[in-house]
């Protein structure tokens, strides 16, 4: 068996420090407003208080209240606001305090961030970042816990960007800030606190790049966002049994990674794919439509897809937690798509 | 502040965005032009007075209403013919963006929500933008009775008014949103009541009287340029045609409609250049001539574009 890094690639003989997930897009959004005077933040109590995750810490002491700005409870206004900045040559952040905000600011979302370049002739670019904190944690009840990441699907012109690490938060957040075209930039909560190698050194990841986190040669597991720490789990269980995983993250939705999912494929023969959201209209469905487009004769078991229940997500942090799959489920899975 | 020449430049905007219009019009009627127009026929003051008053560099969303504050805000007519035709001289190369998705980012004219009061919060985006950036610009807002009760509308002007950005919303009362008047979804007679709510400055004039129109303009737009924020400019005006071109108008009353097309703004000026001796009938129909050839030349000039292929479709969407 063969493995990758599920964090950092090492980078020669100097240890390599670790720092939170939070702390690599706090430093991802403080370096690249150094670099260039045209990046600002804004959102709800992203100000002195540093956000009400602490993601923006510092940055208002350090860029002051004109770069880190404060805005009342106007979710449109908060995008909408951030469009009409982008236009007219900045590069907002924009901080949504939760990714479950998307559809308080629906048509600023899809029809002005997503489509006004392209239906004003690509006369403009839209240079900004939606930060979107999302996933079930700490019993934030039903409308503060989704990951509604495929609701951005048919959102044409916004890239959606889903860090599992970080290592993958800071270089892709850098990435998206610097790219030209509107980003959706889902952070889980869950994973705030989670520590992992992040150099000093500057580096980007490009955008629309999958990355192997663990590779093997049985059974692949696509995840994304939290739920690739649950893959790795489960493929180490599986491992145990003899079943070589690979785990794929195509790290967001939009570039989407096609050639590395059919490589994927190609090479082992079985997936499952899983997410934290429902199954129902889930981006698994998309995926596993593409599979079936692109490589279904390299298939030797069905495409498998464990996802979250679909059921609003109870307030009960007791309830909460058995709404997200488990490693175990997704041991069961891959042992079942192995066997098939 | 109004001298003669810009009285005389007001004047010849209005006579060509209305013949600009009758002749998209034309284009209607023969059906070159296909989808909604929405015509601006007696709201011509208000838009190209208020747009004569800010700067090439200033920010205009504009709204659905016709296109004089896009031609007065320095729009190419053969641009404008072109989207309508949906050909390749338009300012969108072919998108076909009729009324609703023309832009100009060289004028400062950077599009509109097609969805309603959209623009409200985009350009208060644009006035924080120009805040942050430490320029004299304006970011103008048009948008008419109906949108003026979105949620949108909210939004923007409380931050307009919270942080004094540089913002003047044009809200064209034409007292019809579509088919609903005013009165039957509104309880204030006039939404520039509404301004005080937002700490900033709220005017009802009338939207047919340019000159007015213009000092009030280069009022609001002093008052942006100097950090003393945001103005609500509200204009009564009338609507002299359907909300779209095809509209029966069966929820309007014969009458109205009648008295609505009696106050057009465009004879009136006009009247008022022969009146108050700025110029005599004769100048006036050299100018006017003169207009009738350009807004000629430059339909002439848009026709010759060519559709687009299919490939067009999928051009662009990212950068």
């Amino acid at each position: 068996m063969s493995t990758t890094s599920p964090v950092a690639p090492a980078t020669g003989q100097a240890p390599v420090r670790r720092i939170s997930y939070s702390r690599a897009i706090n430093e991802a959004m403080a370096e690249e407003m150094e670099r260039d005077e045209r990046v600002f933040v804004m959102g709800q109590d992203v100000g002195a208080f540093g956000g009400v995750f602490g993601l923006t810490r510092n940055l208002y002491k350090r860029f002051g209240a004109d770069r880190v700005i404060d805005t009342p409870i106007s979710e449109t206004f908060l995008v909408g606001g951030g469009v009409g900045a982008a236009l007219t040559g900045l590069r907002p952040i924009v901080e949504l305090q939760y990714a479950d905000f998307l559809w308080n600011a629906g048509d600023e979302v899809i029809g002005k961030m997503s489509k006004w370049r392209y239906m004003h002739g690509s006369l403009f670019t839209v240079p900004m970042v939606l930060r979107l904190p999302e996933g079930a944690a700490g019993g934030a009840g039903p409308e503060h816990s989704t990951c509604p990441e495929a609701a951005l699907l048919p959102a044409t012109g916004t890239y959606i960007v889903i860090p599992s690490t970080p290592y993958d938060a800071k270089g892709l957040l850098k990435s998206a800030i610097r790219d030209d075209n509107p980003v959706a930039f889902f952070e889980h909560k869950g994973m705030y606190g989670l520590k992992g190698e992040v150099p000093e050194e500057e580096y980007t990841i490009p955008l629309g790049q999958a990355d192997i986190k663990r590779a093997g040669s049985d059974v692949t597991v696509i995840a994304w966002g939290r739920l690739v720490h649950r893959a790795l789990e489960a493929a180490e269980l599986a491992a145990a049994e003899g079943i070589d995983v690979e785990v794929l993250d195509p790290r967001g939705l939009r570039p989407l990674d096609v050639e590395a999912i059919t490589r994927t494929i190609e090479k082992t023969g079985r997936v499952v794919i899983t997410h934290e959201a429902g199954r129902t209209g889930g981006a698994g469905a998309e995926i596993a439509a593409i599979i079936a487009e692109t490589c279904l004769t390299s298939l030797e078991a069905p495409i498998r897809r464990v996802c979250g229940i679909e059921t609003p997500i109870p307030q009960s942090l007791h309830l909460e937690q058995f709404i997200i799959p488990t490693a175990d489920d997704l041991f069961q899975a891959i042992k079942e798509t192995a066997a098939f | 502040m109004l001298t003669p020449e810009t009285k005389i430049a007001i004047y010849r905007m209005m006579y060509l965005a209305q013949q600009w219009e009758m002749q998209l019009l034309r284009f209607l009627d023969d059906g070159q032009v296909s989808g909604f127009y929405h015509a601006g026929r007696g709201h011509e003051a208000l838009e190209v007075a208020s747009m004569m008053a800010v700067r090439t560099d200033d920010y205009l969303l504009y709204d659905h209403r016709g296109c004089a504050h896009m031609i007065a805000k320095g729009m190419s007519m053969v641009e404008l013919y072109g989207d309508f035709l949906g050909n390749d001289k338009g300012s969108t190369t072919g998108l076909g963006a009729g009324i609703v998705h023309i832009a100009d980012p060289a004028h400062g004219v950077l599009g509109q929500s097609g969805t309603l009061g959209g623009g409200h919060v985009l350009a208060a985006g644009a006035a924080l933008s120009i805040k942050i950036r430490k320029t004299d610009q304006v970011a103008v807002n048009f948008f008419g009775d109906g949108a003026a009760n979105r949620g949108t509308f909210h939004e923007g002007a409380n931050v307009a008014g919270a942080w004094k950005l540089p913002m003047i919303y044009i809200l064209q009362n034409n007292g019809w949103a579509i088919s609903t008047p005013q009165a039957r979804v509104t309880a204030v007679e006039h939404f520039s009541e509404r301004a005080a709510g937002y700490g900033m400055v709220g005017v009802t004039i009338d939207g047919m009287d340019p000159w007015l129109v213009y000092e009030t303009m280069a009022e609001a737009v002093e008052r942006a340029r100097t950090g003393g924020g945001a103005t609500l400019i509200e204009g009564m005006v009338n609507r002299q045609r359907g909300h779209y071109e095809g509209d029966p108008m069966t929820y309007r009353p014969d009458e109205e409609i009648a008295a609505a097309k009696a106050l057009d703004p465009v004879p009136a000026t006009r009247q008022r250049l022969v009146d108050e001796g700025v110029l005599d009938d004769g100048a006036l129909t050299e100018l006017e001539t003169e207009v009738l050839a350009e807004v000629q030349a430059a339909a002439a000039e848009a026709q010759t574009g060519t559709l687009p292929g299919r490939e067009r479709l999928d051009q662009g969407v990212y950068a």
